[in-house]
């Protein structure tokens, strides 16, 4: 799966945890453009990300990424 | 009271118990949630409706799902996070109801786990079904 690829599934997970069918998301999109991006919301992505994908991310991985390109590109990292 | 620390939650873990659906259930939940609806007051409207009689709130059978998860699976530690059910049969004063429970994914970085929930009455009969996030306090 090419990075393309992986950002498409990633955006129909964004729409489906933020009950938002015309969500578009970019390599920059962060907690703070996306108003119910919340503690709880956080952990329903990373947990869905997770199971659609079946990766596994640990902590430290998630403290280090600060916008969705730097989730994508660690995703692809682990798809590989 | 179950004390499972989140070290102790494997896939497949699996709890269960029994409830018995009596009147004053019932009485207690349309007192508290105020919810009037003739299904679970008048029998013979129920019955219009084919039902077999007064209908048993759905969210009172489901308030069994946080009995599931704040005493069993994982009990103490356990703080609710979410819940998503899906009615598909009535409940009825008498029933004996069966709750079941069991640990379907690992969040290991967040320390979150989902259960995939069900309740059975005493015909075997699935009466709802849930999945269920719960997280783990002072860990």
């Amino acid at each position: 799966m090419n990075r393309e690829q992986i950002f498409k599934h990633v955006q129909d997970i964004f729409r489906d945890i933020f009950d938002d069918v015309d969500l578009i998301i970019h390599d920059s999109t962060n907690s703070d453009g996306i108003e119910d991006w919340d503690s709880l919301n956080h952990i329903n992505l990373v947990s869905a990300v997770e199971k659609e994908f079946n990766i596994r991310f640990a902590l430290g991985e998630l403290q280090e990424l600060k916008d969705v390109g730097a989730m994508i590109d660690l995703m692809e990292y682990k798809l590989k | 009271m179950n004390e499972y620390k989140f070290s102790d939650i494997k896939i497949g873990l699996t709890e269960s118990f029994n409830v018995e659906i009596d009147f004053s259930k019932l009485e207690k939940f349309l007192d508290i949630s105020n919810d009037t609806n003739p299904l679970h007051i008048d029998r013979k409207y129920a019955k219009e409706k084919g039902f077999e009689d007064r209908v048993v709130h759905g969210l009172l059978t489901a308030s069994f799902y946080s009995t599931l998860v704040g005493v069993y699976l994982p009990g103490m530690s356990c703080i609710l996070q979410g819940i998503d059910i899906e009615f598909s049969s009535p409940v009825y004063v008498g029933d004996a109801l069966t709750i079941y429970g069991k640990v379907s994914y690992i969040n290991e970085a967040y320390k979150q786990i989902e259960i995939k929930a069900t309740i059975v009455n005493q015909n075997k009969k699935k009466v709802s079904k849930a999945t269920i996030k719960t997280g783990f306090v002072d860990e």
